[in-house]
């Protein structure tokens, strides 16, 4: 072969070479193209949604400036997306619309939080605030403010409902309880004793049902955040002794036995609300002698530890099952088992017990097993005398 | 014979309190809101006051208020009758000179008695 030709086919394949080459370059830029609409079909998808958003979204990045905000926060903050983008949380906090949100956001928080925040007349918000994280490094924040005016507004109408529902009962109420009294006493003429028998039967009912309307009277309160405490000291043991006094005869119907037993040393006073106190160790010996059986046990004993002290409750009751065990401080619960054994009770007490204990800074919490009884326990601060 | 005004609109509560008050020896009088307790008051000087808090027209509290502002009214003792109090109605009772109260639905007419006659003898 002569030595041009063999040059000019070189030339040639080079050629195809290159023609290969930039077809393919062409390729790759088209793809990327096609990758690029891609994705910018995409974020404009993700933008129309969150856009669209109901729900307000503000994002503070890692330096805590106003990154991102979608429509929704225009209206509720009633400033326009320009004036408050690229500005810093503190800057934000100045603004007194701001402020209370920003607060929530000062806070050193590394887990999602959620918080009710009544932003303004007519708007009640849920805020979420998540900390945004790649890989274990801080991104930045991201806050959600959901609307839940509705919700809150149908909440405090039920509230307010059972509360004047419970506040109107009363009046009826005592008239007759004290119009059955007065018959009782023979005040208003002598009685047959099946007269007294049916006249003392409708006392207990309507005092069950004063019980029950303060138990109604006593989640209102809580809800509404108006279950005012007094706190005084007071001694722990007696409260203790007047209420299981007041529970003789109920005891002695059922042929139930209970146990006291006291800690070795006087324990100091505790700071309290009484009457609540009073109101907890009522619902817990009640709810004890309710579900215990005729000729069982109930053992109460109380412990000093170092800085509370302990009540425990333990009856040879009915137990709860596992699957109940949860519910069982929640509004409204009744064991299945246990509407079964007594048709009466309102569910509300142990949610009221625990609301008292945990507004005393103590714990309550309890242990059971179907059939074999449960413990309840709880614990109030001690408040010892400083030592001199 | 020691005199009693009774604040209160209920008319079962005001029947079963005057028939027990009545039969101890107590004279009553009865107002059924607040501003007529007050215009009351001067009337008939009583000796105690029971004073219903929920009342028509002018509630307990306020009635108290402007029991105050006379002095010599101010000497009547008053014994507060509550429906469903809560520690900040006690307190303000207590702020407002109250010398007892209760809780309708706790007491029987009997303690309520028991009250009166602690204030005023019998």
């Amino acid at each position: 072969m002569p030595k041009e030709n063999k040059i000019t086919n070189q030339k040639t394949a080079k050629f195809k070479e290159l023609e290969n080459a930039y077809s393919a370059l062409l390729n790759v830029v088209e793809d990327i193209n096609e990758e690029k609409q891609q994705i910018k079909k995409d974020r404009d998808r993700a933008l129309v949604i969150i856009d669209n958003f109901n729900d307000g979204i503000l994002v503070f990045d890692k330096k805590n400036t106003l990154s991102f905000t979608n429509p929704p926060i225009e209206s509720f903050f009633e400033m326009k997306t320009a004036e408050i983008i690229g500005k810093s949380a503190s800057a934000l906090a100045e603004i007194p619309i701001f402020e209370s949100l920003m607060n929530f956001l000062s806070r050193e928080e590394t887990k999602i939080f959620r918080k009710e925040l009544p932003l303004k007349k007519n708007l009640i918000l849920e805020v979420t605030i998540i900390p945004l994280t790649e890989e274990k490094e801080e991104m930045g924040t991201l806050i959600i403010l959901h609307d839940i005016t509705k919700e809150k507004t149908i909440e405090r109408i039920k509230t307010e409902f059972v509360s004047l529902a419970a506040h109107q009962l009363r009046t009826p109420l005592s008239a007759i309880k004290w119009t059955l009294r007065m018959l009782l006493d023979g005040d208003l003429g002598k009685l047959s004793p099946e007269q007294r028998d049916f006249l003392e039967k409708t006392y207990k009912s309507n005092e069950r049902m004063i019980f029950l309307i303060n138990d109604l009277l006593n989640v209102t309160r809580i809800e509404e955040g108006r279950y005012i405490y007094q706190l005084l000291f007071c001694d722990f043991l007696e409260i203790i002794h007047s209420v299981i006094n007041f529970y003789h005869g109920e005891l002695e119907r059922k042929n139930i036995k209970l146990e006291l037993q006291e800690p070795g040393d006087k324990p100091p006073r505790i700071l309290g609300d009484e009457e609540k106190i009073k109101l907890v160790i009522e619902n817990l010996i009640d709810n004890a002698i309710r579900y215990t059986f005729p000729g069982g046990k109930i053992i109460i004993s109380i412990e000093l530890l170092d800085e509370e002290i302990e009540f425990k409750i333990q009856d040879t009751g009915m137990g709860i099952p596992k699957s109940e065990q949860p519910r069982v401080f929640t509004k409204f619960f009744r064991g299945a088992d246990a509407i079964k054994m007594e048709t009466e009770g309102s569910g509300l007490g142990l949610f009221v017990t625990k609301n008292i204990v945990e507004a005393h800074g103590g714990r309550i919490w309890f242990q059971s097993e179907e059939g074999k009884g449960a413990t309840f326990y709880f614990t109030l601060p001690l408040t010892r005398p400083k030592m001199e | 014979m020691p005199k009693i005004l009774l604040m209160e609109d209920e008319e079962i509560i005001i029947g079963l309190l005057q028939k027990k008050l009545d039969k101890e020896g107590y004279e009553i009088s009865v107002a059924r809101d607040g501003e007529e307790g007050l215009n009351m008051i001067k009337e008939i000087w009583p000796d105690l006051i029971l004073l219903d808090i929920n009342m028509p027209k002018m509630e307990g509290f306020r009635v108290m208020e402007e029991i105050n502002k006379n002095p010599t009214l101010q000497r009547i003792p008053i014994i507060v009758m509550f429906d469903s109090p809560d520690s900040v109605d006690l307190k303000r009772a207590q702020a407002l000179g109250a010398k007892d109260w209760f809780v309708k639905t706790e007491l029987n007419l009997q303690q309520i008695l028991n009250k009166v006659v602690e204030q005023i003898g019998r």
